[in-house]
Order: C-alpha cells, then sequence, then structure tokens
C-alpha cells in the first residue's frame, strides 16, 4: 500500500538536517568526557537510521512480521557490540585481577 | 529487496565490528610524525568536508522520496526530476569521496600502511560502490520513467529503487559517526 505524505518527509528532512548539525556541534566540544561524547554521537546516529528507516523506507506502515524480521536480525550485531563493549570494560576496570 | 538489504546490512555491520575491534584494542589507532624513521603523522579525516557528503545524501534522500510519490501520484515530468536529482547527488558524493581519497592519499594515507588507513579505506570504498550501483541503478529508472514505465501509479519498481538508495543513506549516517566523528582516546584506539 503506498505511503505518501509530503510534509512529514520535509520534517524528517528538516529533523536529520538538525541532527547532523548537532552532531558536529557535539564533536568541537573536546573538553566534554569521552564516554558521554560516544554515547551523544551514537544515539544520534541512531536516531537518524530509524528515521531513515521508519519514515522513508516506510518501515513503519509495514506489517509487524516484517519489522521484527528486520529488527531482529539488526539487533544481534548491536548485541554483540555491547558485549565486546562491556567484556573491554570489565578487563580495563579490573586489570590485574585474574 | 528487505531481505537483499537485511544481508547487506549484516555486511556492513561485520565491517564497523571489526573496525570497532582493531580501535579499541590498538596501542597506537592514529599515528604521529616519527622523526626518527622520517614519516609524517597520518592525516587527520576532515570532518567538515565529509558533513557536507552526508547532507548531500540526506537531500537525496528527500529527493527520492518525493521522486517516489511523484511517481504514486502518476507525475511522469516530477519524477523525472527528482529521479534525476537524486542521481545528481549520488554522481556529487562521489565526485567528493574521489576529492577525498586523492586529497588523504597525497597527505600519505596509504592502504596497508595502517589499521587507521586500511579500515578507513575498506568501510568507505564498501560503502562507495553501493553508491556507485544506487546510482547507475537510479539513472536507469529515470530512463524508464521517461519510457512512461511506471505511468498509471505502477510504483513497486521505484519503491524498490528508493529502499536501496535509503539504504545507502542510512549506512552512511553510522559510518560517518563511527569513522569521522568519534574522537581518538587519549591513549589508544
Amino acid at each position: 500500500m503506498a505511503h505518501v505524505d509530503r510534509k512529514q518527509y520535509m520534517i524528517i528532512f528538516l529533523v536529520l538536517g538538525v541532527l547532523t548539525a548537532l552532531e558536529i556541534g557535539v564533536v568541537q566540544f573536546k573538553s566534554i568526557d569521552r564516554t558521554l561524547m560516544l554515547v551523544a554521537l551514537i544515539g544520534l546516529a541512531v536516531t537518524k537510521a530509524a528515521f531513515v528507516g521508519l519514515y522513508y523506507m516506510h518501515l513503519k506502515y509495514e506489517t509487524r512480521i516484517l519489522k521484527l524480521t528486520i529488527a531482529i536480525p539488526m539487533a544481534t550485531p548491536a548485541v554483540y557490540a555491547l558485549v565486546l563493549i562491556a567484556e573491554a570494560t570489565y578487563r580495563a576496570l579490573f586489570r590485574g585481577v585474574s | 529487496m528487505w531481505i537483499f538489504l537485511l544481508s547487506d546490512a549484516l555486511s556492513f555491520a561485520g565491517l564497523l565490528l571489526a573496525y570497532g575491534i582493531l580501535r579499541g584494542g590498538a596501542t597506537v589507532w592514529h599515528h604521529a610524525a616519527d622523526p626518527v624513521h622520517h614519516l609524517p603523522a597520518e592525516p587527520e579525516l576532515g570532518i567538515a568536508f565529509t558533513a557536507g557528503l552526508t547532507f548531500l545524501l540526506i537531500c537525496s534522500s528527500v529527493t527520492m522520496v518525493l521522486a517516489y510519490a511523484a511517481v504514486v501520484e502518476n507525475k511522469r515530468k516530477q519524477a523525472q526530476l527528482f529521479l534525476a536529482l537524486t542521481a545528481l547527488g549520488g554522481i556529487l558524493f562521489l565526485c567528493g569521496q574521489a576529492k577525498e581519497y586523492t586529497g588523504l592519499y597525497q597527505e600519505g594515507l596509504h592502504f596497508g600502511a595502517s589499521h587507521y588507513a586500511t579500515t578507513f579505506y575498506c568501510i568507505t570504498s564498501f560503502h562507495g560502490f553501493h553508491v556507485f550501483s544506487g546510482t547507475t541503478y537510479l539513472i536507469v529508472m529515470l530512463i524508464r520513467v521517461g519510457m512512461g514505465k511506471y505511468d498509471g501509479g505502477n510504483y513497486n519498481h521505484i519503491e524498490i529503487c528508493g529502499l536501496f538508495w535509503h539504504f545507502v543513506d542510512l549506512i552512511w549516517i553510522l559510518v560517518f559517526t563511527f569513522v569521522y566523528l568519534v574522537p581518538s582516546a587519549p591513549t589508544g584506539g
């Protein structure tokens, strides 16, 4: 089923532009704690990617089964990345502790 | 198309995970100048220029979705205009990437010289190949729209082409963040 909403497309365009400007703004603040900056940058990128997927690729208007077919496999590398980060953090915090 | 995009997304996920593991485990990620071996510092990636390329891809995503809307509403001329603008966005992006590669190569960022250089070229060129494929796809669709193949609200092929193009934009959003924006740690990656 075709879904056309030009006003929504332009709003998403503005949101993507603002979020990109925010990303550039965040990296200018060299004094921000690096972990906080990473969380902000990844949060902004995932939000932008979600807007493109949901509204420009019309995933928001697809069936529940298609949404799950996309979301579940895509969550796998994200979970793997989190496990690796947690493992590296553990080793860094408890370095020297066997 | 969704299943193809899913497999393609997992390819990018593999590249980005490998990048993260190499960077996280590196004692030195971005090499400073080495006066002993007369080696210059590896060049920094240009955030401002690439932010421009990112915005260009976002603009091309808007024109793509407007081309889709025009085909759904059976407005052939408008669809041609927006598809042409989208393809132009892809061509400009590729020109920008070629300019960036040339500049970085001349400044000493050579494939194989370090993990920093190699992962940068691998990930961005893999994405660049997608932009090239997408632009070719768009030009073919532009010709077919001109031939009247999608008149009468026959929008399925345009929607599928749009899915691929938006995917290229979506992946770039992630590549831009991880490869260009994430700052180096004071020590290591």
